[in-house]
């Protein structure tokens, strides 16, 4: 059972974001952290392979700068490799540039039965990149999934829905984005921690992965940040003094907003 | 080494994640409840596979030992133990000290005495069938272990005013005596009995003899943990032993044969102790200054941060050198031990003392700085307070380790 999981390497929430005043666009040149969302597709990932009774897990992402620290955070908790995907021309890309890039490194990957995606970042979250993903990739894919179970070349899933959930079978290969929380992520061990570093990183420049700079960065995405502003000040609330007939005015208030 | 490397940071940074959740939250209940540290401790080793780890480093040492034994009785020369293999890094132990006693130095003590100093001294000194009995599981915590030399009237002068006994009783023994502030006493599985062998001769020339004792062993009784200023996550008490009988099994090596009347053994034992000590200070004093710093910033008086005021920042600007020294001395330790190198007594000693010291003082200070909250328990550093000033105690007193120093600066 060979599987791999996107995992996406973001600036540490608990840092204080910068946007960069020229491209209007988060910083991303200090060190970047595993997404914890991709933290239950590493774990998933490693328990259907143990279930399994073997296979890899590997790892694939897209980041700045050659960054590799997210990566080594999956490796030390137990996926076999990684593929890195960094481009000076990767500046700006946009979910759909995104997802190219990440077909394109897991198609570097021999004999995938299975791709595992959050169903959507922390930082970025347009919840849209396993979708196009699974698009460019031509597989069948099931999203929300908070239980998978792999059996005779099928995944049986648990959806996730407003109401409980769905059970859905799709046949292998395909693409399943995981909810969070479904798992508990396990820490890495000392052992893990140590043999990360020696793990096969395969590290790509734009050009391996076949795909053009014009489909891609700014230009891929065709959109362009004209401004950034201040979310407005909260206005001031109303203040009602209870004079007797405070809560008829609050419901004359709600009524008005047609919310009651 | 000046800093630590991404890997040791990623340990770090694990370990931080772990005692932020299974730690920190119920610190109130190990210092104040009744639960022991030992389950919560066990987590921690297995989570991180330092339990694995330790059985399998314990399983290659055993297997030369055997090859080198045979070797010997083969009347040809033992092979040369083989270098500690790359992988081996000492800070893998000693960053889970240091995280661990930002929160609570009464779990490291706990551990410590439990897989280092009993597991260590049955693992030096005892025969390859005493060390599988006893020293797997006291290395992964299975079981918990105790050291004990310490008695109510002998303490610095662990060995000359030393009463308890060991007689000769046919092929046995039968042991007699009490110890006090014995870590882990009360709840000891495995506890490692340090005692003189009573030929009827005179006590300064009696042999020191240590055995190996099991909890519900006849005529042994363990106390319910002392109160005690701080460290309350390490349980500790007294030891009563009346006529406890044990075989030649129980005895660590199994002979009366040993160097230096047995004199030598507790001194490597109290060596790596002391290099622990400068790992728990580290912690200590590294807490109480991220804790200064934050209270400094915030704590408004005279209409200022109280950051602003020299004295407090002569405060701040003190303990981070103690934290950069103590910090030198752990990195110097991890790269010695890596080059094979390791510490004389003395220096040992040395680090022992000025980080102990270091750590008081340190902690001392986030208490002044903190005001009356300093004082007050919902403060962190008034538990860390407490805690940090048996550093200057156990393991041989600030005035044993000046002994000691001294005595190698002034060897002839
Ligand atoms: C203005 C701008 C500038 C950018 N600059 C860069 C840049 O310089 N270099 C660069 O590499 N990227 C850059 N990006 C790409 C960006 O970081 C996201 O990867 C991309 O926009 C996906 O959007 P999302 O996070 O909303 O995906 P979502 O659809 O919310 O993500 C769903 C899941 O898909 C997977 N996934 C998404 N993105 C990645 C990824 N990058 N790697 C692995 N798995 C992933 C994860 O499992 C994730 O949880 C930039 C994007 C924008 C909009
Ligand atoms: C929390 C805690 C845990 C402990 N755990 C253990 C344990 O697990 N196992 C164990 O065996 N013991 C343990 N001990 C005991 C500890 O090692 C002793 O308390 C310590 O060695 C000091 O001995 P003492 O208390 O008898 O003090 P004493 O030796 O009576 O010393 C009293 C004072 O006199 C000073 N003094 C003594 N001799 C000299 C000298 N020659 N010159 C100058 N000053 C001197 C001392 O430094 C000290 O200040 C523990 C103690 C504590 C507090």
């Amino acid at each position: 059972m060979n599987i791999v999981v996107c995992a996406k390497q973001i600036p540490d929430p608990a840092e204080p974001g910068e946007l960069d005043p020229e491209t209007k666009t988060l910083k991303r040149d200090g060190k970047l952290i595993l997404d914890e969302s991709d933290m239950y597709g590493v774990e998933m990932a490693l328990q259907l392979a143990d279930n399994a009774g073997g296979g890899e897990v590997t790892l694939v992402s897209m980041a700045p700068d050659n960054k590799v620290d997210g990566i080594r955070t999956g490796l030390a908790m137990g996926a076999a490799k990684a593929v890195l995907v960094s481009d000076p021309a990767l500046a700006g890309t946009d979910a759909l540039g995104t997802a190219k890039v990440l077909a394109a490194a897991v198609g570097k990957v021999e004999g995938a039965d299975l791709v595992l995606t959050a169903t959507e970042s922390s930082d970025g979250y347009t919840g849209t990149v396993p979708e196009q993903l699974a698009e460019l990739l031509g597989l069948p894919s099931v999203t929300f999934a908070k239980h998978i179970e792999i059996a005779d070349g099928k995944v049986k899933v648990q959806r996730q829905t407003d109401a409980g959930y769905d059970e859905v079978e799709c046949p292998l290969p395909c693409v399943v984005s995981v909810t969070a929380g479904v798992v508990e992520p396990r820490y890495p061990s000392f052992k893990g921690i140590m043999a990360a570093k020696s793990k096969p990183l395969d590290q790509l420049a734009l050009a391996d992965t076949g795909l053009e700079a014009d489909q891609v960065g700014w230009a891929g995405g065709g959109q362009e940040i004209v401004g950034v502003e201040d979310a407005p000040e909260r206005e001031a609330g109303e203040i009602i003094e209870d004079d007797g007939t405070g809560a008829e005015k609050i419901v004359a208030y709600l009524e008005n907003l047609k919310l009651v | 080494m000046f800093r630590w490397n991404d890997e040791q940071l990623m340990v770090r940074d694990a370990v931080r994640q772990f005692i932020d959740k299974e730690i920190r939250p119920h610190v109130e209940e190990f210092e104040h409840g009744d639960t022991p540290p030992y389950d919560v401790l066990r987590k921690l080793f297995a989570t991180f596979g330092m339990d694995s780890m330790a059985r399998d480093r314990f399983k290659r040492q055993i297997e030369f030992e055997r090859t080198a034994a045979d070797a010997v009785a083969r009347g040809e020369t033992p092979p040369e133990k083989p270098k500690r293999e790359g992988g081996f890094d000492p800070s893998m132990q000693m960053i889970p000290i240091i995280e661990l006693c930002r929160v609570s130095p009464g779990m490291v003590t706990a551990m410590g005495v439990s897989m280092g100093l009993t597991a260590a001294s049955i693992n030096s000194k005892g025969t390859i069938a005493q060390k599988e009995r006893w020293v797997p599981e006291l290395l992964t915590l299975e079981k918990i272990g105790a050291w004990a030399i310490t008695e109510p009237d002998s303490g610095s002068d662990a060995f000359g005013s030393m009463r308890a006994t060991a007689r000769r009783d046919g092929d046995e023994y039968l042991l007699n005596g009490q110890k006090t502030f014995i870590t882990n006493g009360p709840y000891a599985d495995t506890i490692v009995y340090i005692c003189k062998l009573d030929e009827g001769n005179d006590p300064a020339e009696r042999k020191i003899l240590s055995f190996v004792l099991d909890a519900g062993m006849e005529g042994l009784e363990q106390s319910k943990p002392l109160r005690k200023m701080g460290m309350h996550s390490s349980p500790t008490g007294m030891l009563f032993l009346n006529d406890v009988r044990v075989g030649r099994d129980r005895l660590i090596g199994e002979t009366e044969d040993v160097p230096a009347g047995g004199r030598s053994g507790a001194k490597d034992t109290f060596a790596m102790e002391r290099s622990g000590v400068a790992a728990m200070a580290l912690g200590v004093i590294s807490e109480c200054l991220d804790l200064s710093i934050d209270y400094a910033k915030n704590r408004v008086q005279f209409g200022q941060p109280i950051g602003q005021f020299q004295l407090i920042q002569e405060k701040l600007a003190r303990m981070e050198v103690a934290r950069l020294n103590v910090e030198n001395l752990v990195f110097r330790y991890i790269e010695m031990v890596q080059a094979g190198v390791s510490l004389s007594f003395a220096e040992a000693s040395a680090m022992k003392l000025y980080s102990a010291r270091a750590a008081t003082e340190v902690a001392l200070e986030a208490v002044q700085l903190f005001g009356g909250n300093g004082y007050m328990a919902e403060y962190r550093v008034e538990q860390l307070a407490r805690d940090a000033k048996v550093l200057q105690i156990y393991a041989g007193t600030d005035e044993q380790q000046i002994i000691a120093i001294a005595k190698d600066l002034l060897r002839e």
